[in-house]
C-alpha cells in the first residue's frame, strides 16, 4: 500500500538578501492512510514550511516529494491545484472561511469546484453540517458565529470532499481549552469515520493522546 | 449562476466604493450617449438640409460638374423634359427639379453687385426645402408669375445692400448664351435667408423661365432629384450612374461641405472626449478591483489553497467588474434615454454653429449602434480592467498570499 505522502530529504532554504535561512534540513516523513499525524515544535521550527509543502502549496528547494507514489517534482501550478481539490483538504489557525459566504456556502464550495450535481451537494453539504453540528447555523455567515464554529465550518469544509489527506497547521492555537478539546475530538472521529489521514501542525500536548504518529521538529530537523 | 451570486455578493462588500464606481461608469456612459445622441441629431439634420437643398441626386451634362464653361449654359441639358418624365416614372423618385444656375450683376440704378442666381420651379422648390429656407419678408416666388413682371427673392444681406424693400425693382444684367449682354428688370418678391452668410450676400431666386429667358436659352443647368429615403441615395445613385452613363451624377454628399465639416469636427470632439472617458471608466474600475484583490489577498490564498485554479480566481474578479460596469451602464443607458425624452419635450434652443446665423433645437437622438457599441465597449474596458488587476494576485505565491495581514 503506498503512502499518500512521502518526503525524502527534503529541505528549504529561504533567501533573504545575501542571507539564507534554512527552515527544513534533510526531512524524511512518510503517512499511510491510517496516519493521524502531530507535527510538534518550537516556533519557528519549521512545522508550518513541511505542511505548506505536503499540501502543495509550497516547494522544497531539495529533495523529492511523492504523492501516492508520484513524484510531482515537475507537477504545473494546475496539476497541484487539481490534486489539492480532489484529494487534499485544509484546516487553517485562522480559519479562513469566505466571509461573504454562509456557512452552508462555505462547506458546499470545494463541491462546486469539483462539479457536483446541486441535488447531490445538498444532500451532503447537509449531512456534513448534521455530522459537525451546524445545520442550525447554516444560513449564518462566518461573522456571526463562534471561533470553535467557525474551525468547524472549516472542518466540515475540508472534509466535503472527503480528501486523502487533510493538512491543519495549529487548528486549535485560536480557541479556548474547552473548544479546543472539542476540534481535536471532531477530527478525530472524522479520521476514524471517513478513513482520512491527518497531519496537524500543533503545540497542544493533549492531540498527542490521539495520534499514531509523531514528528518533533527542531531547527528545520526531525528529531 | 453562482459565480454570478457570488460576484454580487463580493461586490457589496464594500458599498461606498461600488457605488463610487458605478457612479464614474454612469455618468461615462451617460456623457458618451448624450455627447453621441446629440451629434448624431446633427449629422442627421445637417444631411436632411444638405439634401433638401441640392436634392439627394443631381444629373447634368457629362462635363457639368468638372469643366469650366467658357460661355453660359454651354454644359446645359437639353431636352430635359423627356429626361424629367424618364426619372420621375421610378417609384423612390418623387421630385426631379430643373434648375438654371447663373452669374451677373444686379443693380437698382445706383447700387450694383454680383449675384449667384437660381432659377427655381416654385412648383416644388420651396416644398422641398421647407424648414432649411426662412422668409424674412414678403413671400415666396408665385406659382404663376405674369409673364412681363418677374419676381425676384433676395438673399437677406443683399436686400440689406440695396436697402430694398418688397415690390422694389431690380435689374439683372447677365450674359446669354451666345456672348451678348441681357439685362430684365425683376420686382422683388421676398427676403429669405438660408443660415450662412455668405449664401445671404449673394443668392437671389427666380422663375427658372425668368432665368432661361435673361440669359436667352431654353436648356437646364441641372435637375435636382429628390428620394423618399435619403438613406436610397447611394443604391440609387450606383444603379442611376450605369443606366445614364452619357450623363454627369453628383449625390448631396459632394456639396456637402459643411455637413463633411461639422461631422469631421464632431467626430474629432467627441471621439477624445469618449476615449477620455473610456479611461476613466478604465482606470476607476482597475482601482475598485486593485483595491479588492489587495484587501482580499489572504483569501484568494486560502481559495487557491483548497483547489481553486488560479484562472477561476481571476474569472471571479472579472465577474466582479462585470457586475459594476452593468449595473452603471444601465444606469448610464437610463440617464441618457431619459434625457433625449426630456429635450424632445423641453425643446431647447441651441446657439448657432460656426459660420451660421440661425439656431436651432437642441435634441438628442437615441441612436441603437451608439447604444450597443458603447455598451459592447464598456463591457470590454471592464474586462481587460478588472483581469489586468486580478491576473497578478492569482497566479502568486500561495503561501505568500495565505501569510498576507
Ligand atoms: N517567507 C519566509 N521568508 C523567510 N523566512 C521564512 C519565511 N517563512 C518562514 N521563514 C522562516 O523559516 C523558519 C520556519 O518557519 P515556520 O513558519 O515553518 O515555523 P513554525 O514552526 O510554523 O513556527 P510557528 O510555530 O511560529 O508557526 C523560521 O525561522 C522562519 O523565520
Ligand atoms: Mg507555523
Amino acid at each position: 500500500m503506498t503512502n499518500i505522502i512521502e518526503t525524502k530529504n527534503i529541505s528549504k532554504q529561504y533567501e533573504q538578501g545575501d542571507l539564507s535561512v534554512s527552515a527544513l534540513n534533510d526531512v524524511n516523513i512518510s503517512l499511510s492512510n491510517q496516519a493521524f499525524a502531530a507535527l510538534l515544535g518550537p516556533s519557528g521550527s519549521g512545522k508550518s514550511t513541511l505542511l505548506n509543502i505536503c499540501g502543495l502549496i509550497d516547494k522544497p528547494t531539495q529533495g523529492a516529494l511523492y504523492f501516492c507514489g508520484e513524484n510531482i517534482a515537475d507537477a504545473s501550478d494546475k496539476e497541484l491545484t487539481t490534486i489539492r481539490r480532489n484529494k487534499l483538504g485544509f484546516i487553517f489557525q485562522g480559519f479562513n472561511l469566505v466571509p461573504v459566504m454562509s456557512v452552508y456556502d462555505n462547506v458546499e464550495y470545494p463541491l462546486i469546484l469539483l462539479g457536483v450535481g446541486k441535488k447531490l451537494r445538498r444532500e451532503r453539504v447537509t449531512a456534513m453540517l448534521e455530522t459537525v453540528g451546524l445545520l442550525p447555523f447554516k444560513k449564518h455567515l462566518p461573522d456571526q458565529v463562534s471561533g470553535g464554529q467557525k474551525q468547524r465550518v472549516a472542518i466540515a469544509r475540508a472534509l466535503i470532499t472527503q480528501p486523502r489527506l487533510v493538512i491543519a497547521d495549529e487548528p486549535t492555537a485560536n480557541l479556548d481549552t474547552q473548544t479546543a478539546t472539542d476540534i481535536i475530538n471532531l477530527m478525530y472521529t472524522m479520521h476514524k469515520d471517513f478513513g482520512t489521514a491527518f497531519i496537524i501542525a500543533t503545540h497542544d500536548e493533549r492531540m498527542s493522546s490521539h495520534c499514531n504518529i509523531e514528528y518533533q521538529l527542531h531547527d528545520g530537523a526531525l528529531q | 449562476m453562482k459565480w454570478l451570486k457570488l460576484a454580487i455578493k463580493n461586490v457589496l462588500r464594500n458599498r461606498r466604493r461600488a457605488l463610487v464606481t458605478i457612479l464614474i461608469t454612469a455618468v461615462g456612459v451617460a456623457a458618451i450617449l448624450i455627447g453621441g445622441g446629440f451629434a448624431n441629431f446633427t449629422y442627421v439634420s445637417l444631411k436632411e438640409m444638405a439634401a433638401r437643398s441640392s436634392g439627394h441626386l443631381i444629373v447634368a451634362h457629362k462635363n457639368y460638374f468638372d469643366k469650366e464653361e467658357s460661355v453660359p449654359m454651354e454644359f446645359g441639358l437639353n431636352d430635359s423634359n423627356s429626361l424629367t418624365k424618364k426619372l420621375k416614372s421610378d417609384e423612390d423618385i418623387r421630385y426631379v427639379i430643373p434648375k438654371v444656375e447663373f452669374t451677373g450683376l444686379i443693380s437698382n440704378g445706383e447700387k450694383s453687385t454680383i449675384f449667384m442666381g437660381s432659377g427655381v420651379d416654385p412648383k416644388y422648390e420651396f416644398k422641398v426645402k421647407g424648414p432649411f429656407l426662412t422668409i424674412d419678408d414678403g413671400n415666396i416666388l408665385s406659382k404663376r408669375e405674369k409673364e412681363n413682371n418677374p419676381q425676384v427673392m433676395l438673399g437677406k444681406k443683399m436686400a440689406k445692400y440695396f436697402n430694398a424693400k418688397i415690390n422694389d425693382s431690380l435689374t439683372l444684367l447677365s450674359t446669354t448664351v451666345d456672348g451678348s449682354l441681357n439685362a430684365i428688370d425683376v420686382t422683388v418678391q421676398g427676403i429669405f435667408s438660408t443660415g450662412i452668410p455668405e449664401l445671404d450676400k449673394r443668392s437671389i431666386l427666380v422663375n427658372i423661365n425668368t432665368a432661361q429667358s435673361l440669359l436667352s436659352t431654353d436648356k437646364i443647368s441641372n435637375l435636382a432629384l429628390h428620394l423618399r429615403e435619403t438613406e436610397a441615395t447611394f443604391s440609387k445613385y450606383n444603379k442611376l450612374t450605369r443606366e445614364y452613363a452619357d450623363l454627369g451624377w453628383q449625390t448631396w454628399l459632394d456639396t456637402a461641405f459643411f455637413y463633411v465639416g461639422v461631422k469631421e469636427l464632431y467626430n474629432r470632439i467627441f471621439g477624445l472626449l469618449g476615449f477620455i472617458i473610456i479611461m476613466m471608466v478604465f482606470f476607476s474600475i482597475y482601482n475598485t478591483v486593485n483595491m479588492s484583490v489587495v484587501e482580499r489577498t489572504r483569501e484568494i490564498g486560502t481559495l487557491r489553497a483548497i483547489g481553486t485554479y488560479s484562472n477561476e480566481v481571476t474569472r471571479n474578479f472579472v465577474l466582479e467588474g462585470l457586475v459594476i460596469s452593468f449595473i452603471g451602464a444601465s444606469i448610464g443607458i437610463s440617464i441618457a434615454a431619459l434625457t433625449s425624452l426630456g429635450l424632445s419635450i423641453a425643446e431647447i434652443q441651441m446657439p448657432p454653429p460656426p459660420g451660421r446665423t440661425s439656431s436651432y433645437p437642441l435634441a438628442v437622438d437615441i441612436p441603437v449602434n451608439l447604444y450597443l457599441i458603447t455598451a459592447a465597449i464598456v463591457t470590454v474596458v471592464c474586462i481587460i480592467a478588472s483581469w489586468l488587476s486580478s491576473y497578478k494576485a492569482s497566479n502568486r505565491s500561495i503561501v505568500g498570499a495565505l501569510s498576507h495581514v
